[in-house]
């Protein structure tokens, strides 16, 4: 069942096979699309909008990370257009929640900077939203931090489909959308919780960090969760 | 919104229902939100409390985070006891330009209400006596009515101030004989 298709990316011919998605097929041959939601091993959800590229003979954008490859499709990863595009969803991303660098536990070991740092962001154009938001320190090991929440929905995947408790979700909607553990109660009082801390290593930004780390302190290990996934895929 | 954690099982008789609701929804897809949308209906404030949420999690075997996910996802469902009474005010575009905004001011003055702090673009509050909910709504798609206010799911349009104080103050005096 394995068909083979051959498609280009950014002109290079790459064979790849159908039902991958253009971010794994531009993945496993060196081809760098950035993206925030998206981690090797979880589900995709197309939620961070910056793996956006151009396919040949469609005129909108397309998420990289949910579109699968057909044979003989032409894709775009790096255009002024889309870099353009993906400058403006990280400044909203910025604008969004209270991202303040300077205190951060993940500064210069966070996706979020360092995508905005790779596209040139030195301000933003928008109004910041500077939401009161609070930070849970319930749990004994980890403490999350909604001010540096970017809602990709890592942490959900990553308990839900590689842990399999579902502590987290996601409640409320549109800009009330907040990250909740069971129903909305402190971490350290959810009883599903399994304190494993696969969440903490699946954050991109600093919203959730081990405690006992200063500022700049908190490194994670991102492969985490790919690597105990493709295990499983093995056995 | 109820942030306490939740120990307290519902009421035997409410587990019942909740259980007859289910019946053999449990591990459908989809099923979760005709569940709460029942219950909602049969609660006599027209409400989930938490300790439904969770023991319709229990029951259904969906994460509870998903079931409070989905409850305070859909503006159709409260979290909070409703009022007897409810009074929707709408607030799209061209009921604002039709005043719409001075109306729900002064409803919430004529009740004694004030705005919550948490910035919500939703409002819904309940009086104490649980006789009334005010809330706003975007749009009734009656926007030729504007300002539109929906009493008890009764449309009235090109409302007046004083004409809707009038109704809430009869429905007041209806309700407390």
């Amino acid at each position: 069942m394995t068909e083979k298709v051959k498609v280009r990316i950014d002109g290079e011919v790459i064979a790849a096979t159908a039902g991958q998605t253009i971010l794994e097929v531009a993945r496993a041959n060196d081809k760098y699309i950035p993206a925030l939601c998206y981690m090797e091993g979880l589900s995709a959800v197309g939620a961070c909008r910056l793996c956006m590229v151009e396919v040949a003979g469609v005129a909108r954008l397309l998420p990289a990370c949910t579109t699968p490859v057909q044979e003989g499709l032409s894709v775009n990863t790096t255009s002024p257009q889309l870099h353009s595009y993906r400058k403006i969803a990280l400044e909203l991303l910025l604008v969004e929640r209270n991202h303040t660098c300077a205190v951060c536990v993940s500064s210069g070991h966070c996706e979020l900077q360092s995508l905005a740092q790779e596209h040139g962001v030195t301000h933003v154009r928008y109004p910041y939203n500077y939401p009161k938001l609070g930070v849970d320190t319930t749990h004994p090991r980890y403490v999350l931090d909604h001010n540096r929440c970017i809602l990709c929905s890592r942490c959900v995947r990553t308990c839900a489909e590689i842990e399999g408790a579902h502590v987290w979700d996601v409640a409320g909607r549109g800009i009330q959308s907040r990250l909740v553990s069971e129903l909305q109660r402190p971490w350290g009082e959810a009883t599903s919780c399994t304190s494993c801390g696969k969440c903490v290593q699946a954050c991109p930004t600093g919203a959730m960090a081990e405690k006992g780390w200063g500022v700049e302190e908190m490194t994670k290990r991102r492969t985490v969760v790919s690597r105990l996934s493709s295990m499983r895929e093995g056995m | 919104m109820t942030t306490a954690p939740v120990t307290a099982l519902p009421h035997p008789e409410d587990q019942e229902l909740i259980d007859r609701i289910i019946g053999d929804q449990a591990g459908r897809p989809g099923a979760l939100l005709g569940i709460l949308e029942k219950l909602q209906e049969h609660n006599r404030h027209k409400y989930l409390p938490m300790e439904t949420l969770e023991y319709v999690a229990a029951r259904t075997g969906v994460p509870q985070s998903q079931v409070y996910g989905v409850a305070t996802f859909y503006a159709l469902f409260n979290l909070d006891p409703q009022g007897t009474h409810t009074i929707a005010i709408c607030r799209g575009t061209a009921c604002h330009t039709r005043g719409s905004r001075a109306l729900l001011e002064r409803v919430k003055l004529q009740l004694g209400l004030q705005e919550t702090s948490d910035g919500a673009d939703k409002v819904s509050l309940t009086t104490p006596d649980h006789r009334f909910t005010i809330r706003t709504v975007a749009c009734f798609g009656q926007c030729a009515l504007a300002p539109v206010v929906e009493v008890d799911h009764a449309i009235r349009g090109h409302v007046k101030e004083q004409a809707l104080i009038r109704e809430i103050e009869q429905l007041r005096k209806e309700s407390a004989r």
